[in-house]
């Protein structure tokens, strides 16, 4: 008896779900996780201004999510590299931009490293604080980094170490965060994290090649380290709905907010501040 | 009436037998279920262990560049690379589970004698549901006490800046460390052990206690060779089950262990405590993204493979060494 009236609610919350979502749009992404800090916010101020259209987003990774997009099964796909030969059949298009800052500790004196400095810590050439001008310190140097799932990770390796891997003196742990938490511990350590991570007690950002790492030099696109992070659409029959929202992050006030908010950099988007500055 | 009817038209046999049936066909599908798993892991395994043969589980060549070329050769689609030669993750869930159980079976054996032949009840009250609770925390949990605290101090504290010189150009020796990961992997699977071996040692009948006591034997000397002795196939499901739970650790070791494919060297002397490695377990974890890429996926698998026959081993080992000892233990 108790069975049968457990099946039966069972039954009934699956038959009340359905006309609930019947009238509505799902939209399904998948991809970046670098990306997924942005987007959630955007889709939930997105579905509250549509109320009819729901997005359901798996962060299983950049090229995951293309290929996603490719055999059909994700109607877009975010991605935080720039497009590839191999992306055949799907079309990129630039949300907004995003800044990967080096960090120290704020106990360490530094304040600039050229990339070639970034390079051979990362690589396993400069292993001391010695080597370093402007550190202060003489300590063995302690580099953390992402493991191989983070898309920051991909950023890293492509843009600074030329793809070659990094040295086994890299420390590689789980989170964006730990790395940020692993530099705030350890007055030797050097990290990096996306804009979004500052400021934040115990960490310090640097200049790199003499660009400091924030949001006007990465809008600027004068910070080295500077990424667009890009939906990515089928290239035949991508979804109106999907396009109609790339649109509205590209281009209005508000999700120009929630960018600037979860810590990137919106590139196109119309802010009130702008159009005052605008000349005519 | 109608009472007396329903009793007619149900046979007797299957209102004895449902449950049975029932619960037995619930056995055999967790049993189909698990040999399902076993096949589809190993068929997903076997490129890599093909490509590679025995050098899979030898040394080699860094291991983290071999990952990296095997995932970059599936994600572009050009040919597939297989070289892959896992002795540092070997070594290291090794060193790690080895080190752990190791340490952790003494403890938890006087702690268990305590608890369960010493303590006074009041204390015995508040014991048993700590570890229980204890046994029961999410390994992430541990693995944020170990980041956050355990790592920094021996980091900053335990390691002298001649130390990490000396092996500056191998390996970081900031703290994400073997010793690290073993101290909080015995906290992590005391617990287990201590709740199975409380329960052992209380099964012991009271006879044989006190017989050896009544014969003049003093208390520790009756404890160690009547109680414990006759307590140990509990001992060794305890340390099975712990040494499972060690084994299939991933979040935890992939927070503390520094995600390195180094093999710690015993050679380099005390420093080898502070040295980072990589068990397979972690490995899987912090590589899951490169699922995407199909010669990757084979390895990942494969590592889960050798995992799931070293599991099913140590279950082997734990029943054939408990065998002799039925004779004159309790069951556990």
């Amino acid at each position: 008896m108790k069975l049968k009236t457990l099946a039966l609610a069972g039954v009934a919350t699956v038959a009340m779900a359905v006309p609930a979502s019947a009238g509505a749009t799902t939209l399904i992404g998948s991809g970046s996780t670098a990306a997924q800090p942005y987007l959630l916010p955007l889709f939930k101020s997105y579905s509250k201004i549509h109320p009819s259209i729901h997005f359901v987003y798996t962060a299983d990774g950049g090229n995951a999510g293309v290929k996603d997009v490719q055999q059909g099964k994700s109607q877009f796909a975010a991605q935080a590299r720039a497009p590839l030969p191999s992306d055949a059949g799907t079309t990129y298009i630039k949300l907004f931009l995003d800044g990967l800052c080096m960090d120290v500790n704020s106990a360490n004196k530094l304040t600039n490293l050229s990339i070639q400095q970034v390079r051979d810590i990362y690589l396993g050439n400069l292993t001391s604080w010695a080597g370093v001008p402007g550190s202060g310190l003489s300590a063995t140097i302690d580099p953390f980094g992402r493991d191989t799932n983070g898309g920051t990770y991909n950023f890293f390796v492509s843009s600074i170490l030329n793809n070659k891997p990094p040295a086994s003196t890299v420390t590689a742990l789980l989170s964006d965060g730990l790395v940020a938490n692993s530099v705030a511990k350890d007055p030797n350590a050097i990290g990096y994290n996306g804009l979004a991570y500052f400021p934040r007690k115990g960490i310090k950002p640097l200049k790199l090649n003499g660009v400091p790492c924030n949001a006007l030099a990465v809008k600027k696109l004068r910070y080295p380290l500077t990424r667009y992070i890009w939906l990515v659409l089928p290239t035949a029959n991508s979804s109106r709905k999907v396009e109609q929202f790339a649109d509205w992050v590209r281009t209005s006030v508000k999700a120009g907010q929630i960018i600037a908010k979860a810590g990137g950099v919106p590139a196109f988007n119309d802010t009130a501040k702008k159009k005052h500055h605008k000349k005519k | 009436m109608d009472d007396a009817l329903l009793f007619e038209e149900r046979p007797h046999w299957w209102s004895d037998r449902r449950a049975e049936l029932m619960l037995g066909a619930l056995a055999c599908g967790v049993l189909a279920v698990v040999l399902a798993m076993v096949v589809f892991v190993v068929t997903a395994a076997w490129p890599s262990f093909a490509h590679n043969g025995l050098h899979w589980f030898g040394p080699g060549g860094s291991v983290d560049n071999q990952i990296r070329t095997i995932f970059l050769s599936g994600d572009q689609g050009g040919p597939f690379r297989w070289q892959f030669h896992a002795w540092p993750l070997l070594w290291s869930t090794f060193l790690t589970t080895a080190a752990a159980v190791l340490i952790s079976f003494f403890c938890s054996l006087f702690v268990a004698l305590f608890i369960v032949e010493f303590a006074p009840s009041s204390v015995r009250q508040v014991l048993e549901p700590v570890i229980r609770l204890l046994a029961s925390v999410p390994s992430v949990i541990y693995g944020l006490i170990g980041v956050l605290v355990i790592v920094p101090f021996i980091g900053n504290h335990l390691v002298s800046q001649h130390e990490k010189r000396s092996v500056a150009y191998v390996i970081s020796l900031n703290g994400y460390s073997l010793a690290a990961a073993v101290l909080i992997l015995t906290v992590m699977i005391s617990p287990i052990m201590i709740a199975i071996f409380c329960d052992g040692l209380r099964s012991v009948p009271r006879g044989w206690v006190e017989a050896s006591l009544g014969l003049g034997v003093n208390r520790w000397r009756t404890f160690w060779k009547i109680a414990v002795r006759t307590a140990r196939p509990a001992l060794i499901a305890g340390t099975v089950l712990a040494t499972a739970r060690a084994l299939g650790e991933a979040v935890m070791l992939a927070m503390v262990s520094g995600s390195v494919g180094f093999a710690p060297n015993p050679f380099d002397g005390l420093i080898f405590l502070f040295e980072p490695s990589r068990p397979l377990a972690a490995t899987i974890l912090s590589n899951s993204e490169e699922l995407s890429s199909p010669p990757m996926k084979h390895t990942l698998y494969a590592i889960a493979a050798v995992l799931l026959f070293s599991a099913a081993m140590l279950s082997l080992i734990g029943w054939a060494a408990k065998q002799p000892m039925k004779k004159y233990a309790v069951r556990a």
